[in-house]
């Protein structure tokens, strides 16, 4: 053999090395079934008491919290579902609750849910202090009169309820777990009740789960063994991923993407309403937009249709107010206004507008904002107004927002979602009066509102339809006075393989996945 | 001046350096405008939780004082925790810091083992057909944009031959059935550590793809710079008094022209490889590869300064050594660099 022919037989030698039968694999060596979702963005902080970003993936199919908020659809009414807790209830006043555990449930480590161990873990997040902690802001103190009986005292009638079922903070952690620090749980470790725990964590690229044998309730027929989070973030890698068969679900795709997407028989485009609204807060402490009919007038003057289909391939919808649709407190019937610009002309002229020179502020690199922004721009220039787009990090349009109402932008375009699922946390933290601003970047003070706001979050304890009518009227009185421009509630969609069964978004948890009751066809 | 003398002279030199970057990034972090306390009380805080937060972190401590804990937190190794994450950074760059390292280490390598014999072979056969597809290869090695070679690469070795993996550092199957101890961070050598060639192999398919993209840049302009001094040198004098001596060609053309020719190259890749620490944030993304680039540029677009600084450190340092490596190396080569 020549020297030429050894080369070459080496080399091709060190090709069928490297070459494995198939990088795709959805069944393990050992005949386990594994579940592969694709996250466009890193798993940062897998602390439960801290996490408040899009570590929930993860955590919510690692722990449980006491409830779980169910949204309505159609006619079915949204419900809060026992989870760790089998049953609650509250006193008169709304200030007392009291949760009765579910029976037989243990933590990964072995040890037995105990009305101690809720405690703890609540007063662990408490402690610390970050994240969505202060969804129990209003929580005095916390007794284990028995293992079973968890009763918590509050300083102001709240939905317990509901925030014992938010997707952070509100996570059950083992007494063991509750010593560690944030390293030991971000090394890859953890102190759940869930029907998955962490073998594995790999920063940057992927948390392997796996069930736990012990879970308090039966996993389905074909159920999944392994649950594999990659860490994709770039969406041309994720959807060859998915068409490939090496991942089964994923989101983040583009919008123009969908239809070749929906064409492909492998696979499933899931699209449902999201819990996250897009809206511009009009700045009401500068001249002209301290005057309504202005505000009103802009409000009219938005391509709202337009941005829908053009900004989400038109599966976003219509907002009506702030609180989108399948949240307790959305108000199918507000007075929204359409796109009229003879009537928004009319009402520039009845307060004397001729010309006017405003700056929206929105998130680099955020399309959708920033179609928004182009067609409004449009739009406006017809009616002699100049709208400046200002894209901005996040962090720097927060900043200036924050420091001067007077030298700030006119309008302030952003997403909400809620912590926990209420309209409060909406119209408290937008549209309630603030001395030093935070969130109300509007800089919106109306006392009538206040006192709704005040009054809904009063009754939600104790009297939810109650509730329901003070936060709706709230509500009214924000769209009346054009508060803000309401641009659409935002589609949740995803992207899965067409053979996984079982797929139901909850769009109060954002971009979850709860694995447990998914199985694969066939 | 000796090589004793020289290379102390460099490591003064080189301290000096990490002392003003450490203190640069310190004065960039003051005048910014962000506020860390915000991105320390989480993605969406109460104002509450901002004054907490600002208490916690002592951002009302005195200038110099706060300067003096962040020099003894640098120095010692222990960079604090990120104010986005909270997670400690000692951490994450133990996680992080070895997948780039082991990225940039073997794309180097492979630029230096492609390109500089390549500039050698060109130079001595000047104007044959390996001379012209060797140019034509390194100006478009040069010239095609990172994530384009990146996707072709993917598509021609991955999606259509499938011979290698799309993407990740190690297959799913070997963190689901058997994952691999961590001892070191570097996949390659853990693996040999723990005697699992199964892993050895499944690793080495995972760089291949970011390590020749990667490498296409650095090993293109190795070879133009090989070719041109290499051209040059062999026209000396010295070259034709070897030749008459009858050496072989290939001992004329490696053992006594190329270590004159090779500094400009080897310069050249030791500083891409500093760059592919932190600058291959496209090629980390495109094959979700675990690397430092992309915890950096995360931290850059939320101002999360402790992150940054303890990355701008590392990296410095990393640079700073590879440096001192290269000027060393080209001291032994050429004895004249030395005496400068």
């Amino acid at each position: 053999m020549k020297r030429r022919d050894v080369l070459k037989s080496a080399g091709l030698a060190g090709f069928a090395f490297l070459a494995p039968s198939a990088w795709t694999i959805a069944v393990a060596q050992d005949g386990s079934r594994i579940l592969t979702l694709a996250n466009p963005t890193g798993f940062p902080d897998l602390d439960p008491s801290t996490s408040f970003s899009n570590d929930g993936l993860v955590l919510a199919n690692v722990y449980e919290g006491l409830t779980r908020y169910i949204p309505g659809s159609g006619d079915t009414p949204a419900k809060v579902e026992p989870v760790l807790a089998e049953s609650w209830t509250t006193s008169e006043d709304g200030l007392t609750w009291t949760f009765t555990l579910r029976q037989g449930v243990k933590f990964h480590d072995g040890t037995d849910l105990t009305a101690a161990a809720v405690k703890g873990a609540i007063e662990r997040t408490m402690k610390i202090g970050g994240g969505a902690a202060f969804i129990w802001g209003a929580v005095t103190g916390i007794e284990a009169p028995d293992p079973q009986t968890v009763v918590i005292t509050l300083s102001s009638p709240q939905p317990l309820d509901m925030i014992a079922a938010a997707g952070f903070a509100a996570w059950i952690i083992s007494p063991a777990a509750q010593a560690q620090d944030s390293a030991w749980f971000n090394a890859g470790n953890d102190g759940g009740t869930g029907p998955f725990r962490i073998d594995s964590y790999e920063p940057g690229q992927r948390v392997i789960a796996s069930r736990f044998a012990d879970h308090w309730a039966q996993a389905p027929d074909g159920g999944f063994d392994k649950v594999s989070f990659e860490v994709v973030e770039d969406s041309v890698l994720a959807q060859n991923m998915l068409e490939g068969g090496q991942a089964d679900w994923t989101y983040g795709l583009p919008y123009d993407n969908l239809e070749s997407l929906k064409a492909n028989p492998d696979l499933t485009v899931v699209s449902n309403p999201s819990f996250e609204t897009l809206f511009g807060l009009y700045n009401t402490k500068r001249a002209p937009l301290d005057k309504v009919k202005v505000r009103q007038a802009l409000s009219l003057a938005f391509p709202y249709d337009d941005v829908i289909s053009a900004g989400t391939a038109g599966l976003g919808s219509r907002a009506y107010g702030v609180l989108p649709q399948g949240i307790w407190g959305h108000d199918p019937d507000a007075p929204i206004p359409n796109t009229d610009l003879e009537a928004a002309r009319a009402l520039l002229a009845e307060e004397g507008v001729t010309s006017l020179d405003l700056t929206m502020t929105y998130a680099t690199s955020d399309p959708l904002e920033q179609v928004a922004g182009e067609l409004w721009k449009a739009n406006l220039e017809q009616l002699g107004i100049n709208l400046t787009l200002q894209p901005m990090a996040w962090e720097a349009q927060w900043e200036m927002a924050k420091a001067d109402p007077a030298a700030a932008q006119d309008i302030f375009v952003m997403y909400w979602w809620p912590t926990y699922v209420t309209p409060y946390d909406y119209l408290v933290s937008l549209f309630r009066s603030e001395e030093a601003p935070n969130y109300n970047l509007g800089y919106y003070a109306n006392p009538e509102v206040d006192a709704l706001i005040d009054s809904g979050a009063t009754l939600a304890g104790t009297d939810r339809a109650g509730a329901e009518a003070a936060f709706k009227a709230a509500q009214r009185k924000i769209v009346e006075e054009a508060a803000a421009v309401f641009i659409l509630d935002k589609p949740n969609i995803h992207v899965t393989r067409a053979d996984l069964q079982g797929y139901v978004d909850n769009p109060a948890y954002g971009h979850v996945v709860f694995a447990d009751s998914l199985s694969r066809k066939g | 001046m000796g090589l004793g003398r020289y290379l102390l002279r460099r490591l003064a030199l080189s301290a000096l350096v990490v002392l003003g970057v450490t203190f640069l990034v310190f004065v960039a972090a003051q005048v910014v405008p962000s506020d860390p306390a915000a991105l320390y009380a989480g993605p969406r805080p109460t104002a509450a939780q901002i004054e907490k937060a600002r208490a916690e972190l002592h951002l009302d401590a005195p200038l110099p004082e706060r300067f003096a804990s962040f020099a003894v937190a640098m120095a010692s190794g222990d960079f604090g925790v990120s104010y986005k994450s909270r997670r400690p950074i000692a951490q994450d760059l133990r996680a992080y810091l070895p997948a780039t390292l082991e990225l940039a280490a073997v794309s180097t390598l492979l630029a230096l083992i492609i390109g500089i014999p390549a500039g050698a072979m060109s130079a001595a056969r000047r104007g044959s057909w390996f001379d012209r597809a060797g140019g034509f290869g390194a100006i478009a090695a040069v010239a095609m944009p990172t994530f384009f070679l990146a996707m072709l690469l993917q598509a021609i070795f991955a999606q259509s031959l499938g011979l290698l993996p799309l993407s990740g550092r190690l297959s799913r199957e070997i963190a689901i059935s058997a994952p691999l101890e961590t001892v070191t961070g570097f996949t390659l050598i853990d693996a040999v550590l723990a005697g699992r060639f199964d892993v050895l192999r499944d690793a080495a398919a995972h760089l291949i793809l970011p390590a020749l993209t990667l490498a296409a840049y650095p090993a293109g302009i190795a070879m133009r710079l090989t070719r041109s001094a290499m051209i040059e040198i062999l026209g000396r004098r010295h070259i034709l008094a070897v030749r008459a001596l009858g050496l072989s060609p290939a001992r004329i053309l490696f053992g006594h022209a190329l270590p004159n020719a090779i500094c400009p190259a080897l310069t050249i890749l030791g500083l891409s490889f500093a760059y592919a620490l932190t600058g291959a944030v496209l090629v980390e993304i495109i094959f979700a590869w675990p690397g430092l680039g992309r915890y950096v540029s995360e931290a850059v677009l939320s101002k999360d300064f402790p992150v940054i600084a303890a990355a701008t450190f590392v990296v410095t340092l990393c640079y700073v050594a590879m440096n001192l490596v290269l000027d060393l190396v080209q001291a032994l080569l050429d004895p004249r660099v030395a005496l400068q």
